[in-house]
């Protein structure tokens, strides 16, 4: 009962600002998804971990040095080397320090290592950030479903 | 018959008694090398590294500090980089000649800068690069009790010039011989008499290495004997490359302190400041000249030695063929190139180097750290642990030249924190820096003063239906019993100052209006927030708590106040990022975690009040430019009779707490103002951290109030002041009297598209 009413916000929510938001994503052409199936994505989110993790490495970083240290992190966590990925995500974060990318793959690994409280911690830092897209913003939400 | 016999069994004993005892010197002799190759020589120290600084596009950028970096890392200032560890810096662009650190490989490299940012990063073929890393500042060691020092080279790690020139100079036929070789012996004899000057030596690399490893210098028949045996022992036992290896690692090359260098790898980065495979030929040539004669011929010491030896050295190597006529004519022109001496050798910052010492005994046990030749990656930022003990010194000479003696011997303790992840960044535990002995950032347990008040209005805040920072709060005389006795707190100026907003009562740091919140809020909640906010210790049930009687170490202490910087998630301060293994894998790290404890909101309400501490309390002096680029924030600290003096803050990215107080705890003139906040001041002018994004929260807005009824107000009234509320608990009521100035600048600006969106974006609560 809890997930549902989870999900149906989650939903709304992420509905409401993807109509709202004058904010543009970085790369939204990547991301626009048709509204009919968006309520399926979401649910896709939050219930299969792959699909979450294809997402997450889609989200790129502002700074291009630091996307190029994001897609070594990546490679690592690709092949679920985490703490080799979290060392290339605190590298970045020492480069810059208000970046969504780097938060929600600090959620995710945090989540993939079995981290629950300590991912929806860094998600919520995340979403306290004043540069992220309604995109991001919906990533970083789904780890706060715990 | 019986008289042969008794001969043959006489000699026959005697031959099993001297061949038993042959085998057993041997037996012995085996066991020490084959123990020693195999053990001892392969055990290194782990050392401890600071940060290495990392330039990336669009990294922010103190120029200042970096060069100062790049001299401590002994770059030299040129005008046209030619050679590794070299720059020429202007004030916007940076050429230079990298080292080479781990995968960061050495050559040229220009960085341009705008401001404080780095704008581009291009190689020497103008290919732009994502960024460089310059190497990292060696700053200690964990030494065994030999005090060998060494960095072990791997076969693969061995450039090939060094091998030709070792072999050239010390051992021309090692590939040919057992071990001992009479050929070599007098062929060197030979080739010393020609040049007239002893240019080889007749022993073998074996021979060396047998020498160094279990003999004593002293010429004896005896010792030639025992060291011909372990010769061809070893020659029995290892691979020719095994012996080379051994020798290469093993050589003794210089003393520094109590610190024995041996080796190539750890000679080096003693003389050189880089890796073997970034010398060049000429100081290759060097290293392996100073064999001859460690002392006589270091370069520090002695340069002209130095240089006649290596240009010696270059000579056998060009007749050898190893390099052509040009090229010796070139190598002989070089300076030595010997790197400043001052950031590579000793020990450094104790007080760090102790809390790293601690951090690691939680995984690691004495021998492990003393023979496995770890490295320890630490967050050490050596460019403001310079600036914190520069600055304590300095601050302590000005409030001797301000107080009189009776301050010489007052002791300190600092920390610098990232807000952002908890690495500790420096410290310093004594006003003496330098010195080894008592470390007062994590050993001085004392009263904090009114470093607790913020602790105590955040249990109110976070309460946030029943405090706001406009919540009117009583400073008049209160008398109360705890204990058995009568309690009457104080204010610092001895006066009562009425009913007041209670954002006024933080950053005027009232003492009665605080215990008075303090008592209304109660001890159960306040010993809530102090466990969110990182503080582990039992938290006393009497009234002085609220004015700052509780204690703690300034290391404790920050780590609350990192919490409260960084917006209520508790991040546990660690001065260690990773530990490598010999082969650079990461055997354990320290990684970034982090806890939400504290709602956002609370704590932005908070750093509203500690950030009026700048603009009108007790940290006053700052502009208000500078103080908005840094979001900066803080809290003086003083405690009973002036004991203690504390201040912490955070500008930019840096939370920096400062402690000052004398050890037998008696009174010092000092308040938090005039003692620890000069320190503090002293530190964050010299390094002028970059400025930081404010955290922007939907679910707070900001609200013209009275700085002394907290009621609504107006820009165009006398002593307002904006005040953050979480929204639906800002005041609603406005004086008569403050009707028309209120009105002249008020008006929404808002949409309710807009207030709706902050609504939904909240996203948390």
């Amino acid at each position: 009962m809890k997930n549902i009413r989870y999900l149906i916000g989650i939903i709304f929510i992420s509905t409401f600002i993807s109509c709202t938001s004058n904010q543009v994503s970085r790369d939204a052409s990547n991301y626009t998804i048709p509204v009919n199936n968006f309520s399926q994505t979401v649910e896709m989110l939050i219930s299969n971990d792959d699909f979450l993790e294809e997402e997450i490495l889609k989200i790129n970083a502002h700074n291009p040095s630091v996307q190029r240290i994001l897609m070594g992190a990546d490679a690592h966590l690709m092949k679920r080397k985490y703490i080799e990925a979290n060392t290339e995500l605190e590298r970045a974060l020492r480069i810059t320090k208000n970046d969504g990318a780097l938060y929600l793959r600090l959620a995710h690994i945090r989540y993939k290592q079995g981290l629950l409280q300590e991912s929806e911690s860094f998600a919520s830092k995340g979403l306290l950030l004043r540069d992220i897209s309604s995109w991001e913003r919906l990533l970083l939400n789904v780890y706060l479903r715990n | 018959m019986k008289f042969r016999l008794t001969i043959g069994f006489s000699l026959g004993l005697i031959f099993i008694v001297l061949f038993t005892f042959f085998a057993a010197v041997i037996a012995v002799i085996d066991y020490r090398v084959t123990s020693k190759l195999d053990g001892v020589l392969w055990t290194v120290p782990a050392k401890i590294y600071s940060r290495p600084l990392e330039l990336a596009e669009r990294s922010l950028l103190n120029i200042k500090n970096l060069e100062r970096e790049l001299d401590m890392l002994s770059y030299v200032s040129s005008d046209e980089p030619e050679t590794p560890g070299q720059y020429k810096l202007t004030k916007d662009n940076l050429k230079i000649y990298l080292r080479g650190y781990q995968d960061q490989r050495s050559g040229i490299f220009e960085v341009s800068f705008e401001g404080k940012q780095v704008i581009s990063i291009r190689n020497q073929l103008g290919i732009a690069e994502d960024f460089i890393r310059l190497e990292p500042i060696a700053i200690g060691g964990m030494y065994p009790s030999h005090m060998e020092d060494r960095v072990l080279l791997n076969w693969p790690d061995v450039p090939q010039v060094l091998i030709d020139t070792i072999l050239v100079v010390e051992d021309q036929n090692f590939f040919n011989h057992y071990g001992v070789s009479f050929k070599s012996i007098s062929r060197a004899f030979f080739k010393n008499i020609q040049a007239g000057e002893i240019e080889q030596g007749g022993s073998t690399i074996t021979q060396q290495l047998a020498k160094s490893l279990f003999f004593s210098s002293e010429q004896t028949i005896r010792r030639k004997i025992m060291e011909a045996i372990a010769s061809l022992l070893i020659e029995l036992h290892y691979s020719k490359e095994e012996i080379l290896l051994a020798y290469i690692n093993d050589v003794f090359l210089a003393q520094s302190g109590r610190r024995a260098i041996h080796g190539f790898g750890m000679g080096s980065q003693h003389f050189f400041g880089t890796s073997i495979e970034n010398l060049s030929k000429d100081q290759i040539a060097l290293l392996v000249g100073m064999l001859k004669g460690p002392s006589l011929y270091n370069p520090r010491r002695n340069p002209n030695n130095a240089t006649n030896r290596r240009n010696l050295v270059l000579r056998i190597l060009n007749r050898a063929n190893k390099i052509s006529n040009t090229e010796l004519e070139t190598l002989l022109q070089n300076d030595l190139g010997i790197s400043s001496p001052n950031y590579r050798t000793e020990t450094k910052y104790p007080a760090f180097h102790d809390l790293v010492r601690i951090e690691l005994q939680k995984n690691f046990n004495e021998s492990e750290l003393r023979t496995k030749g770890l490295a320890i990656e630490t967050n050490l930022d050596p460019v403001l642990q310079e600036s914190l003990q520069k600055n304590i010194v300095k601050s302590k000479k000005e409030l001797v030249r301000k107080y009189g003696n009776k301050l010489l011997d007052i002791e300190g303790a600092a920390i610098a924190v990232d807000i952002t992840n908890g690495e500790i960044k420096a410290v310093v535990g004594s006003t003496s820096p330098s010195s080894y002995g008592f470390n007062r950032s994590i050993n001085a347990i004392r009263p904090i003063g009114s470093l607790v008040k913020p602790l105590i209005y955040l249990t109110a805040l976070d309460k946030y239906n029943d405090y706001t920072l406009t919540t009117i709060l009583d400073d008049s005389k209160l008398s109360l019993i705890s204990g058995g006795k009568v309690w009457e707190p104080d204010n610092f100026n001895k006066k009562f100052h009425g009913e007041i907003p209670l954002h006024v009562a933080l950053w005027q740091s009232y003492n009665i209006a605080s215990a008075r919140l303090g008592l209304d809020v109660g001890y159960e909640p306040v010993e809530e927030i102090f466990a969110n906010l990182g503080i582990t210790k039992q938290v006393p049930n009497y009234p002085s708590l609220f004015i700052g009687s509780f204690e703690l170490s300034p290391f404790e202490a920050i780590q609350a106040y990192q919490t409260i910087a960084g917006d209520g998630f508790y991040t546990p301060i660690r001065s260690v990022r990773q530990i490598k293994d010999t082969a650079g894998d990461i055997e354990l790290s320290y990684p970034y975690s982090i806890e939400q404890r504290i709602r956002p909101e609370p704590i932005t309400l908070l750093k509203f009040a500690l950030q009026q501490t700048f603009i009108r309390g007790t940290a006053r002096g700052y502009s208000k430019k500078e103080i908005e680029n840094w979001n900066a924030g803080g809290k003086t600290g003083t405690s009973d009779d002036q004991r203690d003096s504390w201040f912490v803050g955070f500008a930019g990215d840096l939370l920096l707490l400062v402690w000052l107080g004398f050890d037998d705890n008696r009174p010092t003139p000092l308040t938090g103002r005039t003692g620890a906040f000069q320190v503090w001041k002293n530190v964050i002018n010299d390094i002028n951290p970059p400025s930081t994004e404010k955290t922007i929260l939907p679910r707070v807005e900001y609200i013209w109030t009275d700085l002394k009824d907290g009621l609504l107000s107006g820009e165009a009234c006398k002593n307002s002041i904006k005040v953050p509320f979480i929204k639906g608990t800002e005041p609603t009521k406005i004086p008569d009297v403050r009707r028309k100035c209120a009105s002249k600048k008020q008006q929404s600006t808002e949409t309710i598209l807009d207030r709706l969106r902050e609504v939904f974006e909240g996203g948390q609560g």
